[in-house]
């Protein structure tokens, strides 16, 4: 865990098969397409969507983390509750965002108004 | 190609691939990577059919090991990649079926038993699936502007007070649902053209806003089974409906071509039309 490049070849041209940046179509495919043959271990993947999100959660805040030079996930051995509390703050800041938006929006209107 | 079985009380665990009925091409066997932990790619004979298998070490790939480590983002991602490449380095001769990732055996025997017990199924599939790939299509609704600073209505409304703010709330709700009714008339339109040139097609479960990082919910995810003569007819619609300017509603994103998973399937008959589809 160690060449964040060589880990995420986005970039990289596969011989047969999907462009860059298709993860998420890649997890679909072979998480739960395919044919199914009963093997003799059996590994619950049943939460899927679960599993793809926590990884799309945790890539995106591997590129924030990236740009401002930080490398938690090489030691924080809870990085996918992390990666979500990221989000949550993410979402947090955007959803102030939108709301100062509607507010002067609201104020602007009431100015109108008098 | 190498066929060296495991021995009978090898402690290891076979992973497998993909089912292919011409013999896999060595070369790309041993150039493929498969799972980093684990051998080098084999090919087994099962009946009238080849499997291709890695040794796994039993320390990572069994069933409690497995689970936690599919848990962590890293390791799900580097085993979906070594998967798909496994399955890749199948492809090369011929048409493959996949498996499912993490079809895993004690042993080659158990695997080669799992094959053959199922042979007539996986020749039909087999031939189905010859000179064919697969293409992801996702449309998803036009993200729309951000409410507060392109909405005319909030500056020029002419009344203020609680009724017209009401009339307001409700006219951006017509809006809302008439948008969506129709990207999703569009939507439809997308997939009826796509299949003019699609032998087969089958819907998968849209996937949520969580998922994809958009604001915009996705409307259709839909996978495309496409003939090699056609492929040109196929990527020369795609490019028109990119390209088409009246369709205002809807952004349509493509991927491929891919190895076919979403068309290797039991549940599906392989005799029905070309029309088949499965509904979420």
């Amino acid at each position: 865990m160690t060449d964040l490049e060589h880990r995420y070849p986005a970039r990289e041209t596969e011989p047969y098969g999907p462009p860059s940046g298709s993860l998420a179509d890649l997890l679909e495919r072979v998480l739960d397409k395919g044919i199914v043959i009963a093997g003799d271990i059996k590994i619950d993947l049943l939460d899927i969507e679960l599993l793809t999100i926590r990884l799309r959660l945790f890539i995106a805040s591997v590129d924030t983390a990236k740009k401002a030079g930080i490398d938690w996930w090489e030691t924080d051995p809870a990085l996918s509750s992390r990666a979500a509390r990221d989000a949550l703050a993410e979402e947090n800041a955007r959803l102030r965002e939108r709301l100062d938006a509607l507010e002067s929006a609201a104020e602007e209107t009431t100015g109108a108004v008098r | 190609m190498s066929t060296t079985a495991a021995g009978p009380e090898a402690p290891g665990i076979v992973c497998a691939f993909a089912v292919s009925r011409t013999p896999p091409d060595p070369a790309l066997l041993a150039a493929a990577r498969g799972h980093e932990e684990g051998g080098p790619l084999r090919a087994v004979r099962a009946g009238g059919l080849y499997l291709v298998v890695q040794d796994v070490p039993a320390a990572l790939f069994g069933e409690e090991a497995l689970t936690e480590r599919l848990n962590r983002p890293g390791d799900l991602e580097r085993c979906a990649r070594a998967h798909h490449r496994g399955v890749e380095a199948a492809a090369g001769r011929g048409p493959v079926v996949p498996l499912p990732m993490a079809t895993l055996y004690r042993g080659d025997l158990t695997a080669v038993r799992a094959v053959t017990a199922r042979q007539p199924v996986l020749e039909t599939l087999l031939a189905r699936l010859c000179d064919r790939t697969e293409w992801a299509v996702k449309v998803h609704a036009a993200e729309a502007p951000p409410e507060s600073a392109t909405d005319p209505g909030a500056r020029t409304a002419p009344g203020g007070g609680g009724r017209a703010y009401l009339s307001r709330v409700s006219a951006r709700r017509r809006d809302r649902r008439g948008a969506h009714e129709k990207a999703l008339a569009e939507a439809e339109a997308v997939d009826a053209e796509l299949r003019r040139y699609a032998v087969a097609a089958t819907r998968h479960r849209p996937q949520s806003e969580r998922l994809t990082g958009r604001r915009a919910p996705q409307l259709l995810n839909i996978a495309y089974l496409v003939d090699d003569a056609r492929r040109a007819d196929f990527t020369e619609a795609l490019a028109r409906i990119a390209a088409d300017g009246g369709r205002r509603a809807v952004r349509v994103d493509a991927s491929g071509p891919w190895i076919p998973y979403s068309f290797a399937r039991w549940d599906e008959d392989p005799q029905a039309g070309p029309e088949q589809e499965v509904r979420p």
